[in-house]
Protein backbone atom coordinates (compact mmCIF):
# COMPACT_ATOMS: atom_id res chain seq x y z
CA UNK A 1 0.00 0.00 0.00
CA UNK A 2 1.55 3.07 -0.97
CA UNK A 3 1.16 6.73 0.56
CA UNK A 4 -1.40 8.32 -1.02
CA UNK A 5 -3.90 5.31 -0.99
CA UNK A 6 -2.93 5.08 3.25
CA UNK A 7 -3.57 8.39 3.68
CA UNK A 8 -6.99 8.57 1.77
CA UNK A 9 -7.87 5.60 3.55
CA UNK A 10 -6.92 6.54 6.95
CA UNK A 11 -8.27 10.27 6.80
CA UNK A 12 -11.65 9.51 6.27
CA UNK A 13 -11.33 6.46 9.29
CA UNK A 14 -9.60 8.68 11.31
CA UNK A 15 -12.60 10.83 11.51
CA UNK A 16 -14.87 8.29 12.32
CA UNK A 17 -12.81 7.65 14.96
CA UNK A 18 -12.78 10.66 16.80
CA UNK A 19 -16.59 11.04 16.37
CA UNK A 20 -17.42 7.81 17.76
CA UNK A 21 -15.48 9.20 20.93
CA UNK A 22 -16.99 12.84 21.09
CA UNK A 23 -20.27 11.48 20.33
CA UNK A 24 -20.02 9.15 23.02
CA UNK A 25 -18.74 12.01 25.10
CA UNK A 26 -21.50 14.06 23.89
CA UNK A 27 -24.38 11.25 24.93
CA UNK A 28 -23.10 11.08 28.50
CA UNK A 29 -22.90 15.05 28.65
CA UNK A 30 -26.41 14.95 27.67
CA UNK A 31 -27.42 11.97 30.01
CA UNK A 32 -26.23 14.10 32.74
CA UNK A 33 -27.51 17.40 31.77
CA UNK A 34 -31.10 15.48 31.39
CA UNK A 35 -30.90 14.36 34.60
CA UNK A 36 -29.69 16.92 36.29
CA UNK A 37 -32.55 19.19 34.71
CA UNK A 38 -35.09 16.48 36.28
CA UNK A 39 -34.42 16.35 39.39
CA UNK A 40 -33.81 20.21 39.58
CA UNK A 41 -35.83 22.13 36.97
CA UNK A 42 -35.49 25.14 38.23
CA UNK A 43 -31.52 25.14 37.99
CA UNK A 44 -31.83 24.40 34.32
CA UNK A 45 -30.34 27.59 32.71
CA UNK A 46 -26.94 27.06 34.82
CA UNK A 47 -26.90 23.09 33.81
CA UNK A 48 -27.26 24.17 29.96
CA UNK A 49 -25.03 26.69 30.04
CA UNK A 50 -22.12 23.85 31.82
CA UNK A 51 -23.58 21.54 29.64
CA UNK A 52 -23.26 23.56 26.25
CA UNK A 53 -19.51 24.43 27.41
CA UNK A 54 -18.47 20.85 28.03
CA UNK A 55 -20.44 19.62 24.86
CA UNK A 56 -18.08 22.26 23.00
CA UNK A 57 -15.11 20.67 24.22
CA UNK A 58 -16.17 16.96 23.60
CA UNK A 59 -16.92 17.96 19.92
CA UNK A 60 -14.04 20.05 19.40
CA UNK A 61 -11.79 16.23 19.44
CA UNK A 62 -13.92 15.78 16.07
CA UNK A 63 -13.17 19.13 14.70
CA UNK A 64 -9.54 18.74 15.35
CA UNK A 65 -10.02 15.21 13.32
CA UNK A 66 -12.01 17.32 10.95
CA UNK A 67 -9.47 20.09 10.38
CA UNK A 68 -6.35 17.35 10.35
CA UNK A 69 -8.05 15.79 7.73
CA UNK A 70 -8.65 19.15 5.39
CA UNK A 71 -4.83 20.15 6.54
CA UNK A 72 -3.70 16.60 4.64
CA UNK A 73 -6.19 16.13 1.69
CA UNK A 74 -3.93 17.85 -0.86
CA UNK A 75 -1.28 15.17 0.29
CA UNK A 76 -3.77 12.58 -1.56
CA UNK A 77 -3.42 14.08 -4.32
CA UNK A 78 0.38 14.08 -4.54
CA UNK B 1 5.98 80.31 8.27
CA UNK B 2 8.08 80.28 10.79
CA UNK B 3 10.15 78.22 12.73
CA UNK B 4 6.95 75.68 13.63
CA UNK B 5 6.14 74.88 10.59
CA UNK B 6 9.47 73.19 10.24
CA UNK B 7 8.66 71.51 13.47
CA UNK B 8 5.71 69.83 11.63
CA UNK B 9 7.94 69.33 8.38
CA UNK B 10 10.38 67.40 10.60
CA UNK B 11 7.70 65.21 12.22
CA UNK B 12 5.76 64.38 9.14
CA UNK B 13 9.49 64.02 7.73
CA UNK B 14 9.78 61.29 10.23
CA UNK B 15 7.03 59.01 10.09
CA UNK B 16 7.15 58.86 6.27
CA UNK B 17 10.88 57.79 6.47
CA UNK B 18 9.96 55.25 9.20
CA UNK B 19 6.66 54.07 7.22
CA UNK B 20 8.96 54.10 3.72
CA UNK B 21 11.83 51.86 5.57
CA UNK B 22 9.04 49.55 6.88
CA UNK B 23 7.25 49.03 3.75
CA UNK B 24 10.46 48.64 1.63
CA UNK B 25 12.20 46.35 3.92
CA UNK B 26 9.06 44.15 3.54
CA UNK B 27 8.53 43.96 -0.15
CA UNK B 28 12.13 45.49 -2.13
CA UNK B 29 15.31 45.09 0.16
CA UNK B 30 16.52 45.65 3.72
CA UNK B 31 19.27 47.51 2.56
CA UNK B 32 17.14 49.89 0.72
CA UNK B 33 15.27 50.67 3.26
CA UNK B 34 18.30 51.42 5.64
CA UNK B 35 19.42 53.45 2.93
CA UNK B 36 15.87 55.09 2.69
CA UNK B 37 15.92 55.49 6.26
CA UNK B 38 19.35 57.11 6.43
CA UNK B 39 19.10 59.57 3.79
CA UNK B 40 16.04 60.53 5.49
CA UNK B 41 17.57 61.57 8.21
CA UNK B 42 20.68 62.42 7.30
CA UNK B 43 18.72 65.05 5.51
CA UNK B 44 16.94 66.02 8.70
CA UNK B 45 20.29 66.49 10.61
CA UNK B 46 21.57 68.74 7.13
CA UNK B 47 18.50 71.20 7.70
CA UNK B 48 18.45 71.38 11.54
CA UNK B 49 22.54 72.38 11.88
CA UNK B 50 21.04 75.08 8.79
CA UNK B 51 18.33 76.53 10.99
CA UNK B 52 20.67 76.27 13.78
CA UNK B 53 23.07 78.73 11.53
CA UNK B 54 20.70 80.84 9.63
CA UNK B 55 18.33 81.47 13.24
CA UNK B 56 21.86 81.86 15.02
CA UNK B 57 22.90 84.54 11.88
CA UNK B 58 19.61 86.53 11.34
CA UNK B 59 17.47 86.04 14.70
CA UNK B 60 17.00 88.97 16.84
CA UNK B 61 19.50 87.71 19.70
CA UNK B 62 22.44 87.93 16.72
CA UNK B 63 25.57 88.84 18.23
CA UNK B 64 24.84 87.30 21.92
CA UNK B 65 26.91 84.83 23.44
CA UNK B 66 23.73 81.66 22.80
CA UNK B 67 23.29 82.48 19.21
CA UNK B 68 27.19 82.33 18.76
CA UNK B 69 27.39 78.92 20.26
CA UNK B 70 24.23 77.99 17.44
CA UNK B 71 26.01 79.17 14.15
CA UNK B 72 29.29 77.20 15.85
CA UNK B 73 27.21 74.18 16.18
CA UNK B 74 26.11 74.48 12.74
CA UNK B 75 29.17 75.13 11.16
CA UNK B 76 31.11 72.62 13.02
CA UNK B 77 28.56 70.08 12.65
CA UNK B 78 28.61 70.61 9.05
CA UNK B 79 31.84 68.61 8.20
CA UNK B 80 31.49 65.70 10.58
CA UNK B 81 27.63 65.25 8.59
CA UNK B 82 29.86 65.17 5.22
CA UNK B 83 32.21 63.13 6.86
CA UNK B 84 28.90 60.52 7.27
CA UNK B 85 27.12 61.26 3.84
CA UNK B 86 30.82 60.15 1.91
CA UNK B 87 30.61 57.17 4.02
CA UNK B 88 26.82 56.23 3.65
CA UNK B 89 27.18 56.95 -0.21
CA UNK B 90 29.91 54.72 -0.33
CA UNK B 91 27.97 51.78 1.85
CA UNK B 92 24.62 51.88 1.08
CA UNK B 93 22.57 52.18 -2.39
CA UNK B 94 22.43 55.26 -3.63
CA UNK B 95 18.81 55.91 -5.16
CA UNK B 96 17.72 54.70 -1.38
CA UNK B 97 20.13 57.33 -0.67
CA UNK B 98 18.75 60.04 -2.74
CA UNK B 99 15.20 59.44 -2.54
CA UNK B 100 15.71 59.54 1.22
CA UNK B 101 17.21 62.80 1.05
CA UNK B 102 14.46 64.53 -1.03
CA UNK B 103 11.64 63.28 1.26
CA UNK B 104 12.09 66.26 3.60
CA UNK B 105 12.09 68.34 0.70
CA UNK B 106 8.90 67.38 -0.75
CA UNK B 107 7.65 67.61 2.32
CA UNK B 108 8.38 71.14 2.56
CA UNK B 109 7.23 71.52 -0.67
CA UNK B 110 3.88 70.18 -0.44
CA UNK B 111 2.74 71.63 2.68
CA UNK B 112 4.03 74.94 1.32
CA UNK B 113 1.60 74.21 -1.56
CA UNK B 114 -0.94 73.11 0.83
CA UNK B 115 -0.98 76.26 2.97
CA UNK B 116 -0.76 78.01 -0.29
CA UNK B 117 -3.72 75.69 -1.26
CA UNK B 118 -6.32 75.77 1.93
CA UNK B 119 -7.31 79.61 2.34
CA UNK B 120 -8.56 79.69 -1.93
CA UNK B 121 -12.50 79.59 -1.89
CA UNK B 122 -12.31 76.27 -4.23
CA UNK B 123 -10.81 74.26 -1.25
CA UNK B 124 -13.33 76.33 1.18
CA UNK B 125 -16.33 75.29 -1.14
CA UNK B 126 -15.39 71.73 -1.31
CA UNK B 127 -14.87 71.06 2.11
CA UNK B 128 -17.45 72.94 3.63
CA UNK B 129 -19.65 69.80 3.57
CA UNK B 130 -17.48 67.43 5.10
CA UNK B 131 -20.02 64.60 2.69
CA UNK B 132 -18.69 66.03 -0.32
CA UNK B 133 -15.38 66.14 0.87
CA UNK B 134 -15.38 62.43 1.48
CA UNK B 135 -16.91 61.55 -1.85
CA UNK B 136 -14.07 63.34 -3.58
CA UNK B 137 -11.15 61.44 -2.04
CA UNK B 138 -12.93 58.61 -2.37
CA UNK B 139 -13.89 59.11 -6.21
CA UNK B 140 -9.96 59.85 -6.22
CA UNK B 141 -8.62 57.36 -4.64
CA UNK B 142 -10.84 54.42 -6.96
CA UNK B 143 -9.40 56.38 -10.47
CA UNK B 144 -6.15 55.76 -9.42
CA UNK B 145 -6.66 52.34 -7.67
CA UNK B 146 -8.77 51.45 -11.47
CA UNK B 147 -6.00 53.09 -13.38
CA UNK B 148 -2.90 51.02 -12.12
CA UNK B 149 -1.94 48.06 -13.89
CA UNK B 150 -1.97 44.37 -12.14
CA UNK B 151 1.85 44.56 -12.12
CA UNK B 152 2.39 45.36 -8.29
CA UNK B 153 2.09 41.58 -7.63
CA UNK B 154 5.54 41.29 -9.24
CA UNK B 155 6.64 38.84 -12.03
CA UNK B 156 6.59 35.32 -9.85
CA UNK B 157 3.25 36.08 -8.43
CA UNK B 158 1.64 37.19 -11.74
CA UNK B 159 2.68 33.85 -13.38
CA UNK B 160 0.91 32.15 -10.48
CA UNK B 161 -2.04 34.56 -10.95
CA UNK B 162 -2.37 33.53 -14.64
CA UNK B 163 -2.48 29.67 -13.85
CA UNK B 164 -4.76 29.91 -11.33
CA UNK B 165 -7.07 32.37 -13.60
CA UNK B 166 -6.39 29.44 -16.45
CA UNK B 167 -7.46 26.90 -13.96
CA UNK B 168 -10.88 28.85 -12.83
CA UNK B 169 -11.36 29.66 -16.98
CA UNK B 170 -10.85 25.73 -17.13
CA UNK B 171 -13.65 24.61 -14.47
CA UNK B 172 -15.92 27.78 -15.33
CA UNK B 173 -16.25 25.78 -18.94
CA UNK B 174 -16.55 22.75 -17.77
CA UNK B 175 -19.32 22.91 -14.74
CA UNK B 176 -21.33 25.22 -17.26
CA UNK B 177 -24.53 24.05 -15.65
CA UNK B 178 -22.99 24.18 -12.77
CA UNK B 179 -22.80 28.17 -12.80
CA UNK B 180 -25.94 28.62 -14.54
CA UNK B 181 -27.64 26.61 -11.53
CA UNK B 182 -28.01 30.04 -10.23
CA UNK B 183 -27.33 28.48 -6.91
CA UNK B 184 -23.66 29.23 -6.88
CA UNK B 185 -22.10 26.51 -6.63
CA UNK B 186 -19.08 26.54 -9.57
CA UNK B 187 -16.26 25.45 -7.70
CA UNK B 188 -15.14 22.13 -5.69
CA UNK B 189 -13.62 24.23 -2.63
CA UNK B 190 -16.40 26.90 -2.06
CA UNK B 191 -19.13 28.53 -2.68
CA UNK B 192 -18.09 31.33 -4.62
CA UNK B 193 -18.93 35.15 -3.32
CA UNK B 194 -19.28 38.64 -5.03
CA UNK B 195 -15.76 38.86 -5.38
CA UNK B 196 -14.68 36.21 -6.80
CA UNK B 197 -17.36 36.22 -9.33
CA UNK B 198 -16.27 40.29 -10.06
CA UNK B 199 -12.41 38.27 -9.95
CA UNK B 200 -13.60 35.89 -12.98
CA UNK B 201 -15.29 38.93 -14.55
CA UNK B 202 -12.47 41.24 -14.84
CA UNK B 203 -9.37 39.27 -14.58
CA UNK B 204 -6.27 40.91 -14.12
CA UNK B 205 -7.41 44.41 -13.14
CA UNK B 206 -5.39 45.73 -10.55
CA UNK B 207 -8.84 46.35 -7.68
CA UNK B 208 -10.49 42.96 -8.20
CA UNK B 209 -6.69 41.25 -7.39
CA UNK B 210 -6.42 43.56 -4.26
CA UNK B 211 -9.69 42.38 -3.12
CA UNK B 212 -9.34 38.94 -4.17
CA UNK B 213 -6.05 38.63 -2.10
CA UNK B 214 -7.78 40.40 0.84
CA UNK B 215 -11.75 38.90 0.56
CA UNK B 216 -11.27 37.67 4.15
CA UNK B 217 -10.37 40.94 5.48
CA UNK B 218 -12.39 42.61 3.37
CA UNK B 219 -15.46 40.71 4.21
CA UNK B 220 -14.83 40.88 8.02
CA UNK B 221 -14.33 44.53 7.99
CA UNK B 222 -17.69 44.94 6.41
CA UNK B 223 -19.50 42.95 9.12
CA UNK B 224 -17.95 45.24 11.24
CA UNK B 225 -19.21 47.83 9.77
CA UNK B 226 -22.65 46.77 9.41
CA UNK B 227 -22.24 46.22 13.29
CA UNK B 228 -21.29 49.56 13.36
CA UNK B 229 -23.70 51.13 11.13
CA UNK B 230 -26.73 48.76 13.36
CA UNK B 231 -25.50 50.53 16.40
CA UNK B 232 -24.99 53.79 15.30
CA UNK B 233 -28.62 53.97 13.81
CA UNK B 234 -29.86 52.35 17.19
CA UNK B 235 -28.28 54.72 19.64
CA UNK B 236 -28.95 57.79 17.16
CA UNK B 237 -31.47 59.31 19.31
CA UNK B 238 -32.48 56.95 22.03
CA UNK B 239 -35.36 57.83 23.43
CA UNK B 240 -36.91 57.52 26.70
CA UNK B 241 -40.27 54.69 25.07
CA UNK B 242 -37.85 52.87 22.65
CA UNK B 243 -39.29 52.21 19.14
CA UNK B 244 -38.96 48.76 18.18
CA UNK B 245 -35.46 48.97 16.40
CA UNK B 246 -33.91 50.39 19.81
CA UNK B 247 -35.87 48.08 21.93
CA UNK B 248 -34.69 45.35 20.06
CA UNK B 249 -30.84 46.07 19.99
CA UNK B 250 -31.48 47.17 23.90
CA UNK B 251 -32.97 43.49 24.73
CA UNK B 252 -29.69 41.93 23.22
CA UNK B 253 -27.05 44.22 25.24
CA UNK B 254 -29.19 43.46 28.19
CA UNK B 255 -29.11 39.97 28.01
CA UNK B 256 -25.55 39.59 27.00
CA UNK B 257 -25.00 42.01 30.17
CA UNK B 258 -27.30 39.63 32.56
CA UNK B 259 -25.30 36.81 30.99
CA UNK B 260 -21.46 37.71 31.10
CA UNK B 261 -22.52 38.91 34.53
CA UNK B 262 -23.83 36.03 35.62
CA UNK B 263 -20.68 34.58 34.93
CA UNK B 264 -17.86 36.93 36.34
CA UNK B 265 -19.70 37.81 39.37
CA UNK B 266 -21.08 41.67 39.47
CA UNK B 267 -18.08 43.08 40.72
CA UNK B 268 -15.53 42.30 37.85
CA UNK B 269 -18.40 41.81 34.98
CA UNK B 270 -19.53 44.92 34.02
CA UNK B 271 -16.26 46.00 32.92
CA UNK B 272 -15.51 43.30 30.42
CA UNK B 273 -19.44 43.54 28.80
CA UNK B 274 -18.13 45.56 26.17
CA UNK B 275 -15.20 43.51 25.13
CA UNK B 276 -17.55 40.20 25.41
CA UNK B 277 -20.37 41.34 23.70
CA UNK B 278 -19.33 42.73 20.75
CA UNK B 279 -17.11 39.53 20.69
CA UNK B 280 -20.25 37.49 20.54
CA UNK B 281 -22.14 39.79 18.28
CA UNK B 282 -18.77 40.10 15.84
CA UNK B 283 -18.49 36.28 15.80
CA UNK B 284 -22.34 35.72 15.39
CA UNK B 285 -22.47 38.02 12.18
CA UNK B 286 -19.63 36.67 10.79
CA UNK B 287 -21.32 33.35 10.61
CA UNK B 288 -24.04 34.35 10.01
CA UNK B 289 -22.65 35.96 7.11
CA UNK B 290 -21.74 32.93 4.92
CA UNK B 291 -25.47 31.90 4.72
CA UNK B 292 -25.95 35.24 2.52
CA UNK B 293 -25.61 34.27 -1.03
CA UNK B 294 -22.51 35.86 -2.57
CA UNK B 295 -21.05 36.65 0.65
CA UNK B 296 -18.35 34.58 2.70
CA UNK B 297 -18.11 33.83 6.56
CA UNK B 298 -14.53 35.28 6.98
CA UNK B 299 -14.50 33.14 10.18
CA UNK B 300 -14.45 29.79 7.49
CA UNK B 301 -10.72 30.95 7.22
CA UNK B 302 -7.98 29.96 10.05
CA UNK B 303 -6.88 33.66 9.90
CA UNK B 304 -10.03 35.45 11.33
CA UNK B 305 -9.99 32.98 14.06
CA UNK B 306 -6.62 33.31 14.82
CA UNK B 307 -6.59 36.70 15.07
CA UNK B 308 -9.84 36.52 17.11
CA UNK B 309 -8.23 33.68 19.78
CA UNK B 310 -4.85 35.81 20.00
CA UNK B 311 -6.97 39.05 21.35
CA UNK B 312 -8.79 37.14 23.94
CA UNK B 313 -5.40 35.34 24.99
CA UNK B 314 -3.95 38.38 25.41
CA UNK B 315 -6.01 40.15 27.00
CA UNK B 316 -6.78 37.04 29.44
CA UNK B 317 -2.67 37.81 29.98
CA UNK B 318 -3.10 40.77 29.93
CA UNK B 319 -6.10 40.71 32.89
CA UNK B 320 -3.91 38.89 35.00
CA UNK B 321 -0.73 40.55 35.01
CA UNK B 322 -3.07 43.24 35.85
CA UNK B 323 -5.10 42.35 38.95
CA UNK B 324 -2.96 39.59 40.07
CA UNK B 325 0.59 41.73 39.58
CA UNK B 326 3.51 40.41 38.19
CA UNK B 327 4.18 38.28 41.67
CA UNK B 328 0.75 36.85 41.76
CA UNK B 329 0.52 35.89 38.10
CA UNK B 330 3.85 33.97 38.35
CA UNK B 331 2.33 32.38 41.89
CA UNK B 332 -1.01 31.54 39.82
CA UNK B 333 0.95 29.80 36.79
CA UNK B 334 2.42 27.95 40.08
CA UNK B 335 -0.66 26.62 40.85
CA UNK B 336 -1.05 28.89 44.28
CA UNK B 337 0.97 26.68 46.47
CA UNK B 338 0.06 27.47 49.89
CA UNK B 339 1.74 24.36 51.62
CA UNK B 340 4.35 22.25 51.50
CA UNK B 341 2.62 19.57 48.73
CA UNK B 342 1.93 22.95 46.86
CA UNK B 343 5.18 23.80 46.89
CA UNK B 344 6.69 20.38 45.71
CA UNK B 345 3.89 19.64 43.18
CA UNK B 346 4.98 23.62 41.60
CA UNK B 347 7.54 22.74 39.30
CA UNK B 348 5.50 20.49 37.63
CA UNK B 349 2.15 22.62 37.77
CA UNK B 350 4.24 25.40 35.86
CA UNK B 351 4.98 23.31 32.59
CA UNK B 352 0.82 22.35 32.75
CA UNK B 353 -0.30 25.71 33.51
CA UNK B 354 1.93 27.28 30.45
CA UNK B 355 0.98 24.69 28.28
CA UNK B 356 -2.61 24.66 29.39
CA UNK B 357 -2.91 29.38 28.38
CA UNK B 358 -0.91 28.57 24.99
CA UNK B 359 -4.02 25.15 24.62
CA UNK B 360 -6.62 27.70 24.79
CA UNK B 361 -6.30 30.03 21.57
CA UNK B 362 -5.62 27.03 19.41
CA UNK B 363 -8.28 25.33 20.48
CA UNK B 364 -10.27 28.19 20.37
CA UNK B 365 -9.61 29.24 17.13
CA UNK B 366 -9.72 25.88 15.82
CA UNK B 367 -12.57 25.13 17.12
CA UNK B 368 -14.66 28.06 15.61
CA UNK B 369 -12.73 27.65 12.09
CA UNK B 370 -13.55 23.71 11.99
CA UNK B 371 -16.96 24.35 12.95
CA UNK B 372 -18.14 27.32 10.56
CA UNK B 373 -15.74 26.15 7.69
CA UNK B 374 -17.52 22.25 8.12
CA UNK B 375 -20.76 23.48 7.45
CA UNK B 376 -19.78 25.36 4.27
CA UNK B 377 -18.09 22.25 2.90
CA UNK B 378 -21.56 20.28 3.81
CA UNK B 379 -23.90 22.87 2.38
CA UNK B 380 -21.18 22.89 -0.50
CA UNK B 381 -21.00 18.81 -1.04
CA UNK B 382 -24.92 19.15 -0.52
CA UNK B 383 -25.70 21.16 -3.07
CA UNK B 384 -23.52 19.86 -5.61
CA UNK B 385 -25.22 16.58 -4.81
CA UNK B 386 -28.48 18.32 -5.85
CA UNK B 387 -27.63 19.90 -9.46
CA UNK B 388 -26.04 16.36 -10.15
CA UNK B 389 -28.94 14.48 -9.47
CA UNK B 390 -30.51 16.71 -12.10
CA UNK B 391 -27.86 17.30 -14.56
CA UNK B 392 -28.70 14.81 -17.09
CA UNK B 393 -31.39 17.21 -17.72
CA UNK B 394 -29.47 19.84 -18.95
CA UNK B 395 -31.44 22.33 -17.44
CA UNK B 396 -30.15 25.17 -14.53
CA UNK B 397 -31.80 23.64 -11.80
CA UNK B 398 -31.40 21.15 -9.06
CA UNK B 399 -32.99 20.05 -6.07
CA UNK B 400 -32.71 22.42 -3.14
CA UNK B 401 -30.87 19.32 -0.40
CA UNK B 402 -29.12 21.69 1.20
CA UNK B 403 -32.53 23.14 2.95
CA UNK B 404 -32.73 21.08 6.28
CA UNK B 405 -28.85 21.96 6.27
CA UNK B 406 -29.34 25.63 6.45
CA UNK B 407 -31.14 25.30 9.47
CA UNK B 408 -28.33 22.76 11.09
CA UNK B 409 -25.70 26.27 10.15
CA UNK B 410 -28.09 28.64 11.76
CA UNK B 411 -28.26 26.82 15.02
CA UNK B 412 -24.32 25.92 14.84
CA UNK B 413 -23.39 29.66 14.18
CA UNK B 414 -25.46 30.62 16.93
CA UNK B 415 -23.95 28.04 19.36
CA UNK B 416 -20.48 28.63 17.88
CA UNK B 417 -20.52 32.07 18.69
CA UNK B 418 -21.70 31.26 22.12
CA UNK B 419 -19.18 28.99 22.91
CA UNK B 420 -16.59 30.85 21.84
CA UNK B 421 -17.72 33.83 24.30
CA UNK B 422 -18.60 31.88 27.21
CA UNK B 423 -14.82 30.20 27.01
CA UNK B 424 -13.48 33.56 26.70
CA UNK B 425 -15.57 34.96 29.87
CA UNK B 426 -14.22 31.83 31.62
CA UNK B 427 -10.71 32.35 30.84
CA UNK B 428 -10.71 35.86 32.06
CA UNK B 429 -12.60 34.31 35.11
CA UNK B 430 -9.91 32.08 35.83
CA UNK B 431 -7.31 35.21 35.48
CA UNK B 432 -9.35 37.04 37.89
CA UNK B 433 -8.56 37.16 41.57
CA UNK B 434 -10.74 34.76 42.46
CA UNK B 435 -12.10 35.87 46.10
CA UNK B 436 -15.24 35.06 45.61
CA UNK B 437 -17.01 31.10 44.71
CA UNK B 438 -17.59 29.89 41.22
CA UNK B 439 -13.60 29.51 40.98
CA UNK B 440 -13.98 25.70 41.67
CA UNK B 441 -16.86 24.72 38.85
CA UNK B 442 -15.27 27.20 36.21
CA UNK B 443 -11.63 25.37 37.02
CA UNK B 444 -13.99 22.64 35.80
CA UNK B 445 -15.40 23.75 33.19
CA UNK B 446 -12.92 24.88 31.35
CA UNK B 447 -10.31 21.69 31.84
Amino acid sequence: MDFHAALALGLPLGIGIAAIGSGIGLGLIGQGAMQAIGRQPEATAKIQLAMIIIAALAEALTIYAFVTMFLLNPMIKG
Amino acid sequence: MGLEFLARVRRTTLWLAAIGALVTSTYVAPAFALGLASGALWSLANLFLIEKLVVGLTGPDRGTAPALRRVALGAGGMLPLLGLGALLLARLPIPALMIGFLVPFAVLTLKAASLLLIPTALWRRVTRDPKIAALLVIAAVGLIWAALPARHLGGATGATAAVEHAASAAAAAGGEHDTAAGDEASGPQKFPNFITVLHRAFPGAAWVTFLHHYEVIFFSLLVALILCVLAWAASRDARLIPRPFQNAVEAMVEALHDFIVGILGPRHGPRFVPFLGSLFLYILFMNLFGLIPFMESPTSNLNVTVALAVTVFIYAQFIGLKELGPIGYVDHLLGSPRDVTGWILAPLMLPIHILGELAKPISLSCRLFGNVFGEDMLLVAFVSLGITTLAFTHLPIGIPLQLPFLFLALLTSTLQALVFTVLSTIYFLLMLPHDDHGHEEAAHHAH
